[in-house]
């Protein structure tokens, strides 16, 4: 079964997709519409590639910040978060309070990343 | 104003600190300065606010065009490094070793 | 045409950068990992403003965002401009963003 399937059937997971870095293509499932999710996946690609650009940064105006590279980001709102590694987002739902295992499982499941995005 | 000696009890904390609306670190305290000093504290404090403020425009425009609402305002940032983590809430913050990320008391803590 | 740019009065360092953000010439102060670190720099940061452009035409149905044109970030002394895959750092006491610009587009069309 594939991540996002999986990742769906947690408690508290809305919808969860993946993105190409190239911004052609994504893929989703839950409960977003399609354009939604297009939307979610312009969104979170953006906001990873800033944050590695961020982390480049900092690397280079500092010594190693233990932050390099950037392995993934999340953001939280009144009700619902939004979690990203590499390529991956997952909306949730802030009252399932699954937050914790939520993040274990995407970070089990998806390869530390070297900072390519590709 | 967060109480950092507190923040600093949680699990695998290495520093906790505080910052202005424009990222400027106002307060820190650090568990091993050789690992983590206030000039890399303040980076990180930017980013956090520069994250923070694109992650509210992306609210903003996201709950207009869909209905639904929900993440504005916004009120925490994390970055999930190679090695640490940090956790922001609001203007106070903690850096967390991976392995002992725990961020619903995190957020908890850093709520105050 | 970037030494050309690069003799314009207040431009302190030029560089032009591969797709991948790579340097591919670079003059001005510095040195040349200074420069490397500038076009890097450059190319990160129109990425950065590339993907907010597109949501700000996203959420507002607006044309006419993208792709952008041209970026700058501008300090109290310095600023630093790009356009297509050139980038130039300039002292603003000494010159003015609107020659600079010109300047930006005639080396990008040349």
């Amino acid at each position: 079964m594939s991540l996002i399937h999986e990742l769906t059937k947690l408690p508290g997971v809305m919808a969860a997709g993946e993105y190409a870095y190239r911004g052609d293509r994504f893929n989703y499932e839950g409960h977003l519409s399609e354009e939604m999710a297009r939307m979610a996946s312009i969104m979170c690609r953006s906001t990873t590639m800033a944050l590695h650009m961020q982390v480049d940064m900092l690397t280079q105006l500092g010594k190693d910040c233990g932050c390099s590279p950037a392995q993934g980001w999340l953001v939280s709102g009144e009700k619902y978060t939004v979690v990203v590694r590499a390529n991956y987002f997952c909306f949730i739902d802030n009252s399932a309070n699954n937050l914790n295992a939520i993040v274990k499982y995407i970070n089990e499941h998806v390869d530390t990343q070297t900072g390519e995005l590709v | 104003m967060a109480d950092l000696e507190k923040i600093m009890q949680l699990k695998g904390a290495l520093a906790a600190f505080e910052f202005s609306d424009s990222g400027e670190l106002v307060k820190s305290n650090i568990k091993d300065e050789q690992k983590i000093n206030d000039d890399i504290l303040d980076l990180l404090c930017h980013v956090c606010v520069a994250n923070g403020a694109i992650a509210t425009m992306q609210a903003r425009g996201w709950e207009k065009v869909t209905d639904m609402t929900g993440f504005y305002p916004i009120k925490g940032f994390s970055l999930m490094g190679f090695e640490w983590t940090v956790i922001v809430n609001q203007h106070s913050g903690v850096i967390v070793a991976n392995d002992d990320v725990d961020f619903d008391k995190a957020y908890a803590v850093l709520e105050g | 045409m970037l030494k050309r740019l690069l003799a314009e009065d207040g431009v302190m360092a030029v560089c032009q950068f591969r797709d991948d953000g790579e340097l591919v010439e670079g003059y001005g102060m510095g040195d040349e990992a200074m420069l490397q670190r500038l076009a890097h720099f450059a190319h990160d940061y129109k990425r950065l403003v590339q993907g907010n452009a597109d949501q700000l035409a996203m959420f507002t149905q607006m044309s006419g965002w993208t792709p952008p044109g041209a970026w700058l970030v501008k300090g109290p002394v310095w600023a630093v401009c790009g356009l297509s895959n050139l980038v130039c750092v300039v002292d603003l006491r000494e010159t003015g963003l609107n020659t600079i610009m010109q300047g930006l587009q005639d080396a990008a069309s040349w």
